[in-house]
């Protein structure tokens, strides 16, 4: 952006961003204590482990649109990039990879996108989908319940993987406490996800696992590595916050009068007709 | 960020801040690849309508509206946001009624159908609603 529009940009934002700050629509971004407000203590579960149930919305920079860092373009909004580990904050690709991800970005892709069919999103994604989420913690067990009538199920008695012949959307997660922090071990994923929108890759040989560090009573420190050799030169590691907030979940039935996809099928077709030359089916 | 805050004082300051509030902004529309398939950045738009009809639907909900221009009336199919996007917006349908009177900002479909993403409503009283819209580049303001 140049440097005279970011300034006009800026002066228009800073000075509705106040205004809007106190409008229903950022009641998502705040958590309860809202702007200024003292951070509350960890709440404690009665084993002493933090209690993480409750609503929760991502700070994402933006992961649901890209992971690595970029501007805003036509086709996509600018992202913060949540890559912590390469320091760079560059995802480390296999070349194969990175191509795919770049040709995802093209309208015409946008017919691949899981979600589009309304396929769930996987994981990480679901953590990072700008909807809030639901974590339930009843004994021996973290449950999340997500909008799109999906959920992830994580025991936490330490059993085994599944077989590695079964393969799942949302993966097979088990987790444990490590002091404060609840880590989440996710194999056995069926390699049929996308990481976001732009189409981040990762294959079926991921293995995931996140990181969930409470902060204080409203906010929670969400980190995820994720070590895929088909489509990665080595592991890599994306953070985030996850803000305790009013929204409980609504009911999304994506999967009832979905316009979106015929379009989109209409786009994906459209370009393979001008490719081949071939007359429209 | 931090260079930006450093070389220019105040201004890069306002800017920085910008930037955040359009990227958290961002992060709470619902978009999709389908904006800029469908619909054209470049074709902006004004509606005035009756509605007709509302599906209250996820991924994109839509609302139709009669349009009269000239004596002629055309049905325009405008997408919006989900429909839970919608709600925490303040869109109920008690207010969306058959007959109801709305002016729509938006953007029209690239192949010039009478086909619209809607950026904002705003009722006859003035009150104006945002449509959590595709076009992931225009914040809520």
């Amino acid at each position: 952006m140049k440097k005279r529009n970011v300034v006009i940009v800026g002066f228009m934002i800073a000075a509705t961003s106040l205004v809007s700050f106190l409008m229903p629509v950022a009641a998502q971004q705040r958590g309860r204590g809202g702007a200024g407000a003292a951070p509350t203590p960890i709440r404690r579960a009665a084993d002493g482990k933090p209690d993480l149930t409750g609503f929760y919305g991502a700070d994402s920079g933006g992961a649901n649109y890209g992971l690595e860092k970029h501007p805003a373009d036509f086709l996509t909004p600018g992202t913060q990039g949540v890559v912590v580990d390469p320091p760079d904050g560059k995802l480390p690709y296999q070349p194969w990879a990175r191509a795919e991800r770049i040709n995802r970005e093209l309208p015409e892709r946008g017919y691949d996108d899981p979600t589009a069919h309304c396929f769930v999103a996987g994981v990480p994604r679901s953590m990072y989908t700008p909807s809030p989420y639901q974590i339930l913690q009843p004994p021996g067990y973290i449950v999340l319940l997500f909008e799109r009538m999906s959920w992830r199920h994580v025991p936490l008695d330490g059993r085994a993987h599944l077989p590695d012949t079964v393969r799942l959307w949302q993966g097979d997660s088990v987790g444990h406490w490590e002091g404060d922090t609840l880590v989440v071990d996710t194999t056995n994923l069926n390699g049929k996800t996308w990481l976001n929108e732009v189409g981040d890759v990762m294959s079926y040989d991921a293995h995931i696992v996140e990181r969930f560090t409470p902060k204080d009573g409203d906010n929670v420190t969400y980190q995820a590595t994720v070590t895929d050799k088909i489509a990665y030169t080595a592991p890599w590691t994306i953070q985030m916050n996850l803000r305790r907030q009013q929204d409980e979940i609504l009911e999304v039935a994506c999967h009832e009068d979905n316009g979106d996809l015929q379009h989109l099928k209409d786009v994906r077709d459209e370009a393979r007709t001008k490719k081949s030359g071939a007359p429209k089916p | 960020m931090k260079a930006l805050i450093n070389r220019t004082g105040l201004t890069g300051r306002i800017a920085a801040l910008a930037i955040v509030t359009i990227i958290l902004m961002a992060a709470t529309a619902l978009a999709h690849h389908s904006f800029t398939a469908e619909f054209d950045q470049n074709k902006p738009i004004k509606l005035s309508g009756k509605v007709t009809e509302m599906k209250w639907s996820n991924p994109h909900a839509w609302i139709y509206l009669d349009v009269t221009t000239n004596g002629k009336t055309v049905n325009w199919a405008c997408e919006t946001g989900g429909a839970n996007s919608l709600i925490r917006r303040g869109w109920r349908k008690e207010d969306l009624k058959f007959g109801t009177v709305l002016n729509v900002e938006g953007w029209q479909a690239r192949n010039g159908s009478p086909t619209a993403n809607v950026r904002s409503i705003t009722f006859t009283d003035g009150k104006r609603l945002f449509a959590g819209s595709s076009n992931t580049a225009v914040e809520e303001k």
